[in-house]
């Protein structure tokens, strides 16, 4: 049988702390690049967001970064498009919260991570996955849909 | 500088109109990107078999067949219509997979309501399984939702591609619904849930699941305030009772299910947790902080 107990403390004194200065570096646009045209031979700039795929000569597709940003929250991400125009795949290159910003000291988050496992954990390490309120991807959905609008047409040749 | 080391790779994409992220170390950099690269493989294709709005689903086809003859559908679906079936039995009908016209009219999934009230929630099984993979709705005129489920379902398909690919450590967090295996842990913080820009706990998980339930939060406009999308399936409204609950569970299935569970029971859903060797954390609309004595706090709460 399962037990309950409740927290003696206030629960807003407990432990809630802002979330400030979550980031994640998943990919550079250059490694992006590779991974989404592995055998491309040439990336050529159509403007300063989107550049034309080719391979060996032959139009492979085209490849768009964008930034969706917000009070609490910024991520560049990117679009694959084929030759025909169609949405390959969408990656995250950079996910950033950037909350109130009260807490930089790295030292809060080694306390945070506190001592009750059984392999000590790494003092200052960065809290790297959240749990909890489910953030809508509503807004990068809303931009792949304007790169395909601008971007999505058939290429040529 | 992608990684923290060649070794490692994370990644994240959109998907199940969430961010989900796939990291998997212990293995040479190219077979990583090889992994992770199926294991979102297999989260696309939860996610077109599952999705309630994506007309050529599973759950789509089931809905449309409306009762009728029996429907053959992908083992994946079948396995996750019938652990919903057992989850409704063990949770007392809190678990329903029926919401759907309830979450409809509260305007939590998009759909006409033209033929909403017709389902009665918490009254039937939703479906009925029969072999070879076929299914059918039970009441014509009701709808399934699988949404309380599928994204840990995804989560643990998306591990076990990992697994398979021989890689020593990984771990998916599709939108905080997350489960990891290997030797390291890996630190959670768990956001608060009368306030998403905070944090409220920690939490380290080494094998296993944490799926988290609460308000849906959209970081990008600021002005528009989080909304709860669990529905009572004994009455048909939105959950008031509670802020948040987490749950930690062996797979992120019954891990995802659970919060629902314990978001709507609270402290009385011990029974469920126990059958499924489950512990939680629940904030209440009091703002207490509420966990069962098997929960594995981190400082500093483990005051």
């Amino acid at each position: 049988m399962v037990d309950w107990v409740k927290m003696t403390l206030p629960a807003a004194l407990a432990a809630s702390v802002p979330s400030s200065d979550y980031a994640v570096q998943y990919l550079t646009i250059e490694r992006s690049q590779k991974l989404s045209f592995p055998s491309a031979t040439e990336f050529s700039p159509i403007d300063a967001h989107a550049w034309q795929v080719a391979s060996d000569g032959k139009q492979a597709g085209r490849y768009v970064v964008d930034r969706v940003i917000g009070k609490h929250l910024y991520i560049d991400y990117a679009v694959t498009l084929d030759a025909a125009g169609r949405v390959q795949r969408v990656d995250i290159l950079q996910y950033r919260e950037a909350y109130g910003g009260e807490v930089r000291d790295r030292g809060w988050l080694g306390q945070f991570v506190g001592k009750s496992t059984a392999s000590p954990l790494k003092v200052g390490v960065d809290i790297r996955n959240i749990s909890g309120a489910t953030l809508s991807c509503h807004h990068i959905t809303e931009g792949v849909k304007r790169i395909v609008d601008r971007y999505g047409q058939q290429i040529s040749r | 500088m992608a990684s923290k080391s060649p070794d490692s790779v994370r990644r994240a994409r959109p998907l199940l109109g969430t961010f989900v992220e796939i990291a998997a170390r212990g293995h040479e950099a190219r077979h990583l990107e090889r992994a992770v690269e199926a294991a979102f493989g297999a989260i696309e294709r939860v996610h077109r078999l599952m999705s309630y709005q994506a007309p050529d689903s599973d759950v789509s086809r089931l809905n449309r067949a409306d009762g009728g003859a029996p429907i053959a559908i992908h083992p994946w679906t079948y396995s996750v219509l019938r652990a919903s079936l057992e989850l409704r039995v063990q949770s007392m009908g809190l678990f329903d997979i029926a919401v759907a016209p309830a979450l409809e009219r509260h305007g939590l999934l998009p759909g006409s309501t033209a033929s909403s009230a017709r389902a009665s929630p918490g009254q039937q099984g939703a479906v009925e399984l029969s072999a070879n993979n076929r299914a059918r709705l039970q009441v014509a005129g009701s709808r399934i939702d699988l949404s309380g489920i599928a994204k840990g379902f995804a989560v643990d398909q998306a591990l076990r591609v990992l697994r398979d690919y021989d890689v020593l450590g990984g771990l998916v967090n599709a939108g905080g619904d997350l489960a990891a295996f290997g030797a390291e842990d890996n630190v959670i913080a768990i956001r608060d849930p009368r306030d998403p820009t905070r944090l409220l706990a920690g939490a380290a998980l080494r094998d296993g699941a944490l799926a988290s339930s609460g308000l849906t939060f959209d970081p990008i406009i600021s002005g528009r305030s989080p909304h709860c999308a669990i529905i009572d399936p004994r009455t048909g409204t939105p959950v008031t009772a509670m802020s948040g609950a987490s749950v930690r569970a062996t797979s992120c299935m019954v891990a995802d299910a659970l919060t629902k569970v314990v978001m709507l029971a609270g402290t009385a859903a011990s029974d469920v947790l126990d059958a499924y060797g489950a512990s939680a954390l629940i904030v209440n609309s009091r703002g207490e902080v509420i966990a069962t004595t098997n929960w594995q706090w981190m400082h500093p709460l483990a005051a």
